[in-house]
């Protein structure tokens, strides 16, 4: 299981599941009606804007906190997640009856329908004082009007309730991981125009996670493993007419794969969607997607950086020397300004770090 | 723990056991080559390149006559190492860094040349910041570096702090520039005393809701007399207003998210007091209204509408007495703003018609009077690539790209902060930025002085006169040379208390230079609200004038040179005297929407300000089509100045 709700979640995720497969058996391939109609049973109008409450859209049955998503609310996950302070995260995806995304390049975010709804929920286990779950935010991306918007819910303590919350915070958390290191974080929760920042492509708002690259492997459903692909067709969210695809991202802490297309993998799902085109950064030399990396210069292997941000530091990558390395000099750091990535985090990601300290050692050093 | 305290004891008793394993036994070391083993010692300190390491090893060379002495790794038997050192002169209680080096020789191993005076003692100390590997180093005379042209200046490294200072600014009122550093809960003052040593003072704060994180601009904001500080950071802005004992801070946080870059404070609506500004990295430029009573109102929107703002700089462009925003950008939307203060908040973009309306992916631009002409010219550098901009500008509305030619072509130095100062004290601006300073000469163009730098704040931290600059915690000081200069420190009393805004001209026999007082200058430091002018080889100062931001213009003939002199906002002078009256005819008069011009000479394009019967500045901008809009103005008498760049004109009006 990609994540642990409990085994009720799971008989009932189960039932649904079944359900489910029964309807998208059934259902024949249909194209998205011209116009969406009435976006959700449940009454939320993206015309109108986000509702004011996570409960109100209808997405979950029973208690809020168990996240038992209705029947067309399809979990889903990705291959490589962005890190966020090891947070936990379950993702869902809904779209209108009758409307499916469309395939536009493996390397490139699905192309949504109008109408289309992603929630993003961030929890962590283990929870000082009480030991529990506690879930701090569920991030929502909809799309309408062919542009995506962001709305953001903070749950209460109670966590009977998450509430529209866009003006941003920070929440302390003290928890044990699944290794029993106790950790702790002041946990960003981000402003609406904080969320922009990074979901920009050509000053349009963009997902960023799911790429078919990023999304064609097993998920565990209720019901048992599947392709996330081939459910996401059976489920009639994605147009069955897609090609497969050709170079599927491996996991980055898949220790069988070699270090440098395990960092490849690494950077891109934390690095590529400010380091590209028409992106945040896109001004300097890096360009970090996994399309882009198989040419070594763009991960600033031997190139100088632009601006020196430390003494010493010689290039972004410099080969066989971590210390002398711009990149792991940025991943390394908790400085708002010097920590890369610089949002989404504030605590060092120690094994993305190990990750890139081992492969830039393990270059053939010099640079020229 | 314990057991870590013995252990860290019984290294430092080993290491100062053995020779060359502290400055005191440092070992004689002579011209040719020697072996240098593995670098187990005490550290460097202070150091004179980068930051600090944990281990040493010492050497001491005495020069037998004056000579270049060139120290190498940069050896054949030495690559794939890593190499560091420094270079003192003085005694091991007292040591002074004259050079060291990093990586100038092959790979990361290193050289430098040192000039050295005949029967003095050196100290080589080698560190392992990257490597203890031992190594063999080489030890000749060199070439004398060449004398440095036109007096570049030169400068000593000096640590004051192990902390990062991010302002260099008067904070207690003594008009010397001291370093300032800031902690979640507290402001670290190195005062500057008059013995050229600093007395640390530690003011508490309150918990700071956003810190520093981006930048931090400092101004009187309450007008008490102290200096209170602006934090931009990550998620919003924090100020932190000095109490009237000095003793304490009180917080005003808020608490709408801004991702800050540039702040400053700066009189946006010229009311005399002073407001503040701050660049938004994703959303619309912020700022905040003094309102006189204590509070700051929080508005975004008006100064900038989009995201990618990074560099702000106020500055007066068309010389109406009115500061004007320019904003470097980058990233999102990185077209470059530029905004005419018109007065009355009303602020009036011109980027399109001076051309400067384009992308650098800038994070900060140098706005100075480089040609010394009277008017302020801009580099704007980028942080990405060699496109940079200079622009001149011709006084007339109008600037004109430069870049071809000035120095600045092709320069492939890139950098976020770009600043403008007279590092030399030859009159001409000078730019730092790029890694390098780029010497001004006057005339639109630059030459690269030798060596690199990083930039930082900027200011006299040794009050003699020739600035100073800061890394983190190490004073690059600036060591001077035989040219004059004069420091004006302005104090408001209509206007804002620092009199931010204020242009100070300074005329000597070989011209005129113009500064302004500026709060946040280049992408993060906050850098003296001293003006500074290099005078040259001139020994007498004709005048020196302060426009205020209130309007009110303030002559003080033949000030002594060599010093800095406290100008106090006055309302007994006036520029009114010496203009000419017959020049300039207005109609209607009294007046009620537009008040039509017509002069002796082509006024097209001149800077006009309109100011009230209390001596105020209320309007300004340039002249287009001879009318101006009066129609905001209340009732009341006022006089209108077109500031002619050869004569400025005046008339007395009323309006209805």
């Amino acid at each position: 299981m990609p994540n642990s709700f409990s085994p009720k979640v799971r008989a009932l995720l189960l039932i649904f599941g079944v359900v489910l497969a029964f309807v998208g058996c059934r259902r024949d391939p249909v194209d998205p009606p011209a116009t969406p109609g009435p976006p959700s049973a449940n009454g939320f109008d993206p015309a109108q804007g986000p509702l004011p409450t996570l409960s109100a859209y209808g997405y979950f049955t029973g208690a809020l906190k168990d996240l038992q998503a209705r029947p067309d609310v399809l979990p889903y996950d990705v291959i490589n997640p962005l890190f966020s302070d090891y947070a936990k995260k379950l993702r869902h995806v809904w779209m209108p009856a009758g409307t499916h995304a469309t395939w536009n390049g493996e390397d490139r975010v699905l192309d949504f329908p109008n109408g289309a709804v992603l929630l993003k929920t961030f929890y962590y286990d283990q929870v000082q004082p009480s030991m529990q779950r506690r879930i701090v935010e569920t991030r929502m991306m909809y799309r309408w009007e062919d542009e995506w918007h962001f709305a953001n819910y903070v749950w209460n303590s109670a966590q009977d309730e998450a509430f529209l919350d866009l003006d941003g915070s920070f929440t302390a958390i003290a928890w044990t991981d699944d290794q029993g290191t106790q950790r702790q974080v002041d946990y960003r929760i981000p402003a609406g125009p904080e969320c922009r920042a990074c979901h920009r492509t050509d000053n349009q708002p963009m997902p960023i996670g799911p790429k078919p690259r990023n999304m064609d492997h097993s998920y565990a459903y209720p019901e048992g493993s599947q392709g996330q692909l081939q459910r996401w067709v059976q489920q009639g969210y994605l147009d069955p007419a897609h090609p497969p695809v050709a170079e599927v991202l491996p996991d980055w802490k898949d220790a069988n794969v070699s270090l440098g297309d395990r960092v490849r993998a690494y950077v891109d799902i934390n690095c590529g969607h400010c380091h590209a085109q028409g992106s945040y950064c896109d001004y300097r030399p890096m360009r970090f997607a996994w399309h882009e990396t198989a040419d070594p210069v763009n991960l600033g292997l031997c190139v100088a950086p632009h601006d020196q941000i430390a003494p010493g530091v010689s290039h972004i990558v410099a080969a066989g020397r971590p210390d002398r390395s711009m990149m792991a000099h940025r991943v390394a750091s908790t400085a708002v300004d010097v920590r890369m990535p610089l949002l989404g985090r504030t605590l060092v990601h120690e094994e993305g770090l190990q990750l890139i300290e081992t492969w830039i050692a393990s270059l053939d050093p010099p640079c020229p | 723990m314990k057991n870590i305290v013995t252990l860290l004891a019984f290294a430092s008793l080993g290491s100062a056991a053995f020779a060359q394993g502290d400055c005191a036994s440092a070992l004689p070391i002579n011209l040719g080559l020697t072996v240098v083993p593995v670098i187990n010692g005490m550290p460097p300190i202070p150091t004179c390149v980068g930051n600090p390491a944990s281990n040493g090893l010492w050497y001491r060379y005495t020069a037998t006559e004056d000579q270049a002495l060139q120290i190498s790794t940069s050896l054949p038997v030495n690559v794939g190492l890593d190499t560091r050192f420094h270079v003192y002169s003085g005694s091991c209680a007292a040591l002074s860094c004259i050079g060291g080096d990093d990586d100038s020789g092959s790979g990361y191993l290193s050289i430098a040349t040192v000039s050295l005076t005949a029967g003095n003692s050196y100290y080589i100390a080698f560190d392992n910041f990257w490597s203890s590997t031992g190594f063999t180093v080489e030890l000749s005379l060199g070439t004398p570096p060449p004398p440095p042209p036109d007096n570049y200046p030169t400068f000593t490294s000096q640590t004051l702090t192990s902390g990062s200072v991010w302002a260099i600014v008067d904070m207690n009122g003594d008009h010397r520039d001291d370093a300032v550093r800031v902690s979640a809960s507290s402001v670290f003052i190195h005062e500057q005393q008059a013995n050229g040593t600093f007395s640390v003072v530690t003011v508490p704060t309150p918990p700071a809701l956003h810190q520093p994180s981006w930048s931090l601009a400092a101004g009187d904001i309450d007008g008490n007399g102290w200096n209170d500080l602006m934090y931009g950071g990550g998620q919003g802005v924090s100020f932190m207003l000095r109490s009237n004992d000095g003793n304490s801070f009180t917080h005003i946080p808020f608490t709408q998210y801004i991702f800050s870059q540039r702040t400053n404070m700066v009189d946006i609506n010229n009311d005399g007091l002073l407001d503040a500004f701050v660049c938004h990295d994703v959303d619309a430029n912020v700022h905040f209204l003094n309102m006189g009573n204590g509070q700051l109102q929080f508005i975004q929107g008006g100064l900038g509408e989009t995201c990618g703002n990074y560099g702000s700089l106020w500055t007066d462009v068309n010389n109406d007495g009115l500061v004007d925003l320019f904003v470097a950008k980058c990233g999102c939307d990185p077209v470059d703003i530029m905004m005419e203060n018109h007065g009355y908040q009303n602020f009036i973009s011109t980027a399109v018609a001076n051309q400067m309306a384009d992308s650098h992916q800038s994070w900060s631009a140098a706005w100075g009077d480089f040609d010394n002409d009277g008017d302020m010219d801009v580099l704007i550098g980028s942080s990405s690539s060699s496109y940079h901009k200079l622009m001149r500008n011709d006084g007339n509305g109008n600037f004109t790209n430069v870049t071809a030619g000035s120095g600045f072509e092709g320069f492939n130095g890139t950098s976020i902060e770009w600043t403008t100062h007279d590092f030399d004290n030859d009159g001409n601006l000078d730019i730092m930025g790029g890694g390098r300073i780029m010497m001004g000469y006057g005339d639109m163009t630059f030459g690269a002085r030798p060596g690199s730098v990083s930039n930082g704040p900027v200011g006299d931290l040794n009050n003699d006169g020739f600035l100073d600059y800061m890394n983190s915690g190490t004073a690059y000081m600036n060591n001077g040379n035989d040219n004059h200069w004069v420091k004006v420190h302005t104090v408001g009393t209509i206007s804002n208390t620092n009199g931010i805004g204020a242009r100070v001209v300074v005329t000597t026999a070989s011209g005129t230079r113009i500064r302004e007082v500026r709060s946040g200058d280049g992408f993060r430091f906050m850098s003296s609200l001293t003006t500074h002018f290099g005078l040259g080889q001139d020994t007498q100062i004709e005048e020196i004038t302060v426009y205020w931001p209130s309007g009110i213009v303030q002559t003080i003939s033949n000030p002594a040179i060599d010093q800095t002199l406290v100008v106090v906002e006055s309302t007994s002078t006036s520029i009114a005297e010496t203009v000419n009256v017959d020049a300039l005819t207005i109609h209607p008069n009294p007046v009620r929407d537009q008040l039509n011009l017509t002069a002796t000479q082509d006024i097209t394009g001149a800077p006009f300000r309109v100011i009230d019967a209390a001596g105020k500045l209320v309007l300004g901008g340039r002249i287009a089509g001879n009318t101006i809009d009066v129609s905001m103005l209340q009732a009341g008498a006022y006089t209108i100045q077109v500031l002619d760049q050869q004569e400025p004109m005046l008339q007395r009006f009323v309006k209805q």
